[in-house]
């Protein structure tokens, strides 16, 4: 066998097994829900569906499955709205002082969660407004706001601006050339920075953990404070829906990225 | 753009992002540093400023090994993730038919749809003493007893190398995918073999893409929270884990003094990554 043909079967198996240890962890969360015993055991001795029947009497699972839904949502249309706005600003207008605002505006990327949620946690106590939605509503926005200011500059940087200039010469108000000039060219990297900043919302813990008191928390939080106490598998029942969720973006994403014809370079979300 | 540079406008378009940046993130980071000078005894915060917190930071051996560990972990797991995400990218970059690529992309990225909790919950089953990883060692006759890889270090690097693995995977393909084609054409008409090539033409190239995945997963792992946590057992302490529970027993003092060591080490991460970036991109 030539060099060659050796080179391409090790990086073929080296490939295999790092597929395998890309998807395990979730393949076994799967399984295990389908089994018949409490106790984590591999080959599971039965399988049956009682962690779903479990999960399903355990209301609080599915009340802060809709706050964080709700949450994510509202979270996620905020930070598009007062993303839009800043990236604009910077682009267009490019003030002075432009790249500092940017700067700013981008910091709470570099601090770690867990040091924004006991800063958030001890300001709110300070101030009095502790567990409120807002607060929680606000978090979530700040931590989702970089990532859709960092795609959408970026997305303005290559639009052609001419364009809007054409509109305003041919008498478009500015925000009705904002709507039918700008817009239509950014909204497939908003929708990618939507999808993002969902997910990255519907995902925290530790910035929002001291912020939710029992009976007001977010699904990965129940899930995590559950965990601490119990580990039946009915947190493998949950997971497995919310995979098969998952499932359903990344087929949503292939479909996009097939009819936009958009490359890989798109899933790189930190540059 | 013929736009004059004016405020106004501008600042009116701003207006909503910095409010938010000031309500939600320096407010909050001032009272944070105002109760690292809090003095905490008793159960009890009092406002009479001092610096001990950050004395004992400094001189208390217990503070140090958590800072070292901390960095430790950090270390250990962006060298994993790049043993891994390395031959990965490539092997991706390799890949000729758009359609494989793109699924094999996304199936590396999928893992990030997917909460951190659930996939932190799926190592912690899938290394446990009777879990999968076990069976199969003793399947392979490797072992009798049961090999403890979970509720130590083992599991946490485990888990967190698999929790970043994307992080560093896309920014090395992405410099892959930058690279002139006729400059490893250029190698091999000079003979240069495979090996010659990829030392001296690839790698040098892709080093600003490993660079960047490193600086993401580095950064990322010095914050983890919720994969120590629950993989870790209480054996491993890291900076975030005491953080967390200095909070909870309301010693804000020493969560304050916590916290802000994490952001320093974090701050010069992205500083120090920064420079071996432009180091690695003029070479």
């Amino acid at each position: 066998m030539s060099n060659w043909a050796i080179r391409h079967i090790l990086l073929a198996i080296f490939t295999f097994g790092a597929i395998i240890y890309i998807v395990a962890p979730l393949a076994i969360v799967v399984l295990n829900s389908f089994s018949s015993v409490a106790y984590s055991v591999f080959p599971p001795p039965g399988f049956s569906l009682r962690w779903y029947a479990n999960l399903f009497e355990q209301s609080a699972f599915g009340v802060a499955a809709l706050r964080s839904v709700l949450l994510a949502t509202l979270a996620t249309a905020l930070a598009l709205v007062i993303g839009t706005m800043a990236s604009y600003a910077l682009v267009r207008h490019r003030p002075r002082g432009g790249e500092l605002i940017k700067g700013l505006l981008m910091s709470p990327i570099v601090l770690p969660k867990i040091v924004l949620g006991v800063a958030l946690f001890m300001f709110f106590v300070r101030i009095g407004l502790i567990n409120t939605q807002i607060s929680l509503l606000l978090a979530h926005t700040l931590v989702i706001l970089p990532y859709v200011i960092a795609m959408l500059t970026a997305a303005l940087m290559n639009f052609d601006w001419s364009l809007v200039e054409a509109a305003s010469d041919l008498g478009a108000r500015p925000l009705r050339s904002f709507r039918k000039v700008v817009l239509p060219q950014i909204s497939t990297s908003m929708t990618i920075a939507a999808i993002f900043a969902w997910i990255t919302s519907f995902d925290q813990v530790e910035s929002t953990i001291f912020l939710v008191r029992a009976g007001t928390t977010t699904l990965p939080i129940e899930m995590f404070l559950y965990l601490q106490k119990w580990q039946d598998p009915t947190i493998a029942a949950l997971s497995t829906l919310l995979i098969l969720f998952a499932i359903l973006l990344l087929l949503g994403l292939d479909a996009m990225m097939r009819r936009k014809r958009l490359t890989l370079e798109i899933l790189n979300r930190g540059q | 753009m013929a736009e004059r540079r004016r405020w106004g406008v501008p600042l009116l378009l701003l207006a909503p992002g910095l409010a938010l940046l000031i309500a939600m993130f320096i407010a909050p980071l001032m009272a944070f540093m105002e109760y690292s000078f809090y003095r905490f005894r008793r159960g009890r915060l009092t406002a009479d400023y001092n610096l001990d917190t950050y004395r004992r930071f400094l001189t208390d051996e217990y503070y140090h090994v958590i800072i070292l560990d901390t960095l430790k972990v950090a270390t250990l797991v962006t060298l994993i993730a790049l043993a891994i995400g390395y031959p990965l990218a490539y092997a991706m970059w390799k890949i000729n038919r758009p359609g494989l690529q793109r699924w094999l992309g996304l199936l590396i990225f999928s893992p990030i749809l997917v909460s951190v909790v659930v996939r932190s919950y799926g190592w912690t089953v899938l290394l446990s003493d009777q879990g999968p990883v076990n069976w199969a060692l003793r399947g392979l006759g490797l072992t009798d007893e049961p090999v403890t890889l979970v509720f130590n270090l083992t599991g946490v690097l485990i888990a967190l190398a698999h929790v970043f693995l994307p992080f560093v995977v896309f920014p090395i393909f992405s410099s892959m995918t930058r690279l002139d084609p006729s400059l490893r054409e250029a190698a091999s008409d000079l003979g240069a073999g495979w090996w010659m090539t990829f030392r001296r033409v690839t790698l040098p190239l892709t080093l600003p893409g490993v660079v960047a995945g490193a600086q993401i997963c580095f950064v990322l792992s010095l914050g983890a929270f919720v994969t120590p946590a629950m993989l870790g057992g209480g054996r491993v302490l890291v900076l975030p884990l005491q953080v967390y529970s200095a909070t909870s027993e309301i010693n804000w003092p020493v969560a304050a003094v916590g916290g802000l060591v994490l952001l320093i080490a974090a701050l010069l991460a992205v500083l120090g990554f920064n420079r071996l970036l432009r180091y690695s991109e003029v070479r």
